[in-house]
C-alpha cells in the first residue's frame, strides 16, 4: 500500500507548551485512520499539521508525497474543520457551497450540480436556501462536510464530523466516508465517539497530551486489552451473607470477582471460559441471576487502558 | 478553462459572494449613501468659511473650496480602498473563520488578495462617479469633461501603489491581528499630507517637500490639474515613470511582506486566530 501521510518525529509547540511530542505515524491510501483521544489530546493540531495550516516545530512529515505548506499539496486535500463558525452566516448554505465550488477551479453548471448532489447526500436539501446563522450545530457540521467534498480530494482531514449530529445523521455522514474509502479516498477521522469505530475505520491512532499511546489496526487494538468483565445482579436462594465471597468460590478458575457491591457483582472471565458457563456455575451454586450485562466495550476498554485511566 | 479565465472566475465568485453578503446588510449599504451625503454636506460649509484666495488656481481659472476638496474625497476613497480593503478583508476572515477554509482551496495568494477587494474595486469607481457627478449637480460646479481620461491614468497607477502600501498592511494584520484603528490613522495622515482636503501651500514647508515625492500628492495634483483646470495629458505624463516605480517598489514589497507573515503565521500555528 502507498502512505499518503507520513509523520517523522513531529513535535509541535505553542510557547512553552508542547501540543504534539514526537509522532511518527503513516496513514495508506485508500484507509480510514482514526486519531482517537480525549479534549486536549492534539488531534486537532495533529490534522492541522497535516493540513498544512501548522507547521511542526520539529520532525518532518510527508503529505500527498510533499509538504502540506506548499500550495500545491495543501489545495489538494479536502478539509472538514471542527469549528461551526467557517461560513459566511447572511447567505444560505446553498450560496456558501457555490462559492467555494468556484474557488475549486469547478465552471457554474459543474457547480451547482455538484452542490445539489452534495447537498442531498449530507441532507440539507431542504435547508439549502436558508441562511446559514439559522442552521443548527449539525446542519453546520453537514455544511462543512459538504464543503469538505468540493475538492473531490485525495486526502479528507475530517475532524468530529460527527459530534453535534443525531444518530441517523451520524449514521449518513459514516457511511458517505466508508464508501468514499472504498472508492480510494484516504481519510484522517478525529473522533471522541467509540461507538463509530466498528465498521468504519481501519487504522488508528490512540492520542493522549498530545503523545502516541497506540498506532496500529482497530483489530490490534481490541485483540491487545484483558478479557471483559461484566456486571452480574443476582439473588441467592438462602439470602449469602457475602455474595462476592460465595460466588468466587463458585466460579471457580472459570472467571474472577473483580468487584461489586451488594449483590451486583463485577466478573472477569477467564480466558479459555465462556460467559454462559460462567453464569451456569452461579446458578447450579443457588444463585439466581438476575440482569448480565457488559462493563464496557472492548473498544472502550483498550482505550482507558492505553490512556491509563 | 484556462489558468487566465480560472483566476478570473475566482475573483467573480468573490465578487457575487460580497454582493450578496453586502445586500443582506442594506441598513449599511444605504448609510454609506447617506455618509457620502453628509460629507458633501460638511465640505460645503466648510468651503463657505474659506477665503478663496488660499486655494490654488488650476489652468488659470479660479476653484472653489468644494470642488477642490470634491477632488480629495473622490481620489481618497481609491486610497482607502487600495489601503485598507484587503487588510480589512484578511482580518474579517479570520473574525469569521473563513481564513483557513479559503487558504485550503486551491486558489493563489494573489488572487485571493485581489478577490477579496475587487467587489469594492468595483463598488468604488462606480460610488465616486455617482459622488462627482452629484457634487457636479447640485453645488453647480465644473469638471473638464477632457481631463477625465487623464484622470483615469493617473488612477491606474496610483492604484497599484496604494494596493502595494494595503498589501503591506495586510500582513501587518495578519501578523499583529489588530491594526483597524492604526490603519484609519495612516489613511487619514496620509490624505491630509497628501493635500486631499487642504492645499499643500497651508502646511508647513516640510510636508510640501515631503509631498513632492509623495505619489498619492502628486496624484491629487495631477488630478485636480486635469479635472479642475483642464490640462490634458501634459499634466500627467511626467509623473508615470515615477508613480510606476513607486507602484513596483510597493508592490513588490507588500508581496514579500505577506509571504514572510504567512510563513510566520504558519510557523506559529495562529493563522486562523484572532
Amino acid at each position: 500500500m502507498t502512505p499518503i501521510v507520513t509523520l517523522d518525529g513531529v513535535s509541535r509547540r505553542y510557547g512553552d507548551k508542547l501540543a504534539l511530542t514526537d509522532i511518527s505515524m503513516t496513514v495508506e491510501e485508500g484507509t480510514i485512520h482514526c486519531l482517537l483521544g480525549p479534549n486536549g489530546a492534539g488531534k486537532t493540531t495533529m490534522l492541522r499539521v497535516m493540513a498544512g495550516l501548522v507547521g511542526p516545530s520539529e520532525g518532518s512529515l510527508s503529505v500527498l508525497g510533499g509538504d502540506p505548506f506548499q500550495h500545491a499539496i495543501r489545495s489538494r486535500i479536502g478539509w472538514v474543520p471542527s469549528d461551526d463558525r467557517s461560513f459566511y452566516m447572511r447567505v444560505s448554505g446553498r450560496e456558501n457551497l457555490l462559492f467555494f465550488a468556484r474557488l475549486y477551479g469547478r465552471g457554474k453548471r459543474e457547480s451547482t450540480r455538484l452542490v445539489d448532489s452534495l447537498l442531498e447526500e449530507v441532507g440539507l436539501t431542504d435547508d439549502a436556501y436558508k441562511p446559514v446563522r439559522g442552521y443548527s450545530h449539525g446542519m453546520t457540521k453537514r455544511l462543512a462536510v459538504a464543503r469538505g467534498l468540493l475538492g473531490e480530494s485525495p486526502l479528507l482531514l475530517v475532524d468530529e464530523a460527527t459530534h453535534d449530529l443525531d444518530i441517523e445523521g451520524s449514521r449518513t455522514i459514516r457511511a458517505l466516508f466508508r464508501d468514499l474509502a472504498e472508492r480510494g479516498s484516504t481519510i484522517v477521522w478525529s473522533t471522541q465517539r467509540l461507538e463509530e469505530l466498528p465498521g468504519l475505520v481501519d487504522t488508528v491512532t490512540v492520542l493522549d497530551r498530545g503523545a502516541v499511546r497506540f498506532d496500529g489496526s482497530l483489530d490490534d487494538l481490541v485483540a491487545s486489552v484483558d478479557r471483559p468483565v461484566y456486571r452480574v445482579a443476582v439473588r441467592h436462594e438462602e439470602g449469602a451473607a457475602d455474595s462476592a465471597e460465595f460466588a468466587a468460590a463458585a466460579l471457580g478458575e472459570s472467571a474472577s470477582v473483580v468487584g461489586g457491591e451488594g449483590h451486583v457483582l463485577s466478573i472477569r472471565l477467564a480466558a479459555t471460559s465462556e460467559l454462559g458457563a460462567a453464569l451456569r456455575k452461579l446458578m447450579d451454586a443457588g444463585f439466581e441471576v438476575l440482569t448480565c450485562h457488559e462493563e464496557s466495550g472492548a473498544i472502550e476498554r483498550a482505550v482507558e487502558m492505553r490512556l491509563g485511566s | 478553462m484556462t489558468t487566465t479565465a480560472s483566476h478570473i472566475d475566482r475573483v467573480f465568485a468573490f465578487v457575487r459572494r460580497d454582493f450578496k453578503i453586502n445586500w443582506s446588510y442594506r441598513a449599511a449599504f444605504f448609510g454609506d449613501i447617506l455618509s457620502l451625503i453628509t460629507q458633501v454636506v460638511m465640505f460645503y460649509f466648510i468651503g463657505l468659511m474659506v477665503d478663496p484666495n488660499v486655494i490654488p488656481e488650476y489652468g488659470g481659472r479660479t476653484t472653489s473650496y468644494i470642488a477642490f476638496a470634491a477632488i480629495g474625497i473622490a481620489l481618497g476613497g481609491f486610497l482607502q480602498l487600495g489601503l485598507g480593503r484587503v487588510s480589512s478583508a484578511i482580518r474579517q476572515e479570520q473574525l469569521m473563520g473563513t481564513l483557513e477554509p479559503l487558504f485550503m482551496t486551491p486558489t493563489s495568494l494573489g488572487v485571493l488578495q485581489v478577490g477579496l477587494a475587487f467587489y469594492d474595486v468595483i463598488y468604488v469607481p462606480i460610488r465616486t462617479a455617482v459622488f462627482l457627478g452629484a457634487v457636479a449637480l447640485f453645488l453647480d460646479l465644473e469638471f473638464a469633461l477632457s481631463g477625465a481620461l487623464p484622470t483615469l491614468v493617473v488612477i491606474l497607477f496610483f492604484m497599484p501603489f496604494v494596493w502595494g502600501l494595503g498589501t503591506l498592511a495586510s500582513a501587518g494584520i495578519m501578523t499583529f491581528k489588530r491594526g483597524g484603528a492604526a490603519m484609519g490613522l495612516v489613511v487619514l495622515a496620509l490624505n491630509v499630507t497628501s493635500g486631499a482636503y487642504f492645499p499643500l501651500d497651508l502646511f508647513p514647508s516640510w510636508v510640501t517637500t515631503i509631498a513632492q515625492a509623495n505619489p498619492i500628492a502628486v496624484a491629487y495634483q495631477a488630478s485636480r490639474e486635469t479635472l479642475l483646470g483642464g490640462a490634458g495629458w501634459e499634466a500627467v505624463t511626467p509623473h508615470i515613470p515615477f508613480m510606476a516605480l513607486s507602484a513596483v517598489a510597493t508592490l513588490l514589497a507588500g508581496s514579500v511582506a505577506v509571504r514572510l507573515a504567512l510563513k510566520r503565521e504558519h510557523r506559529r500555528g495562529t493563522l486562523g486566530a484572532y
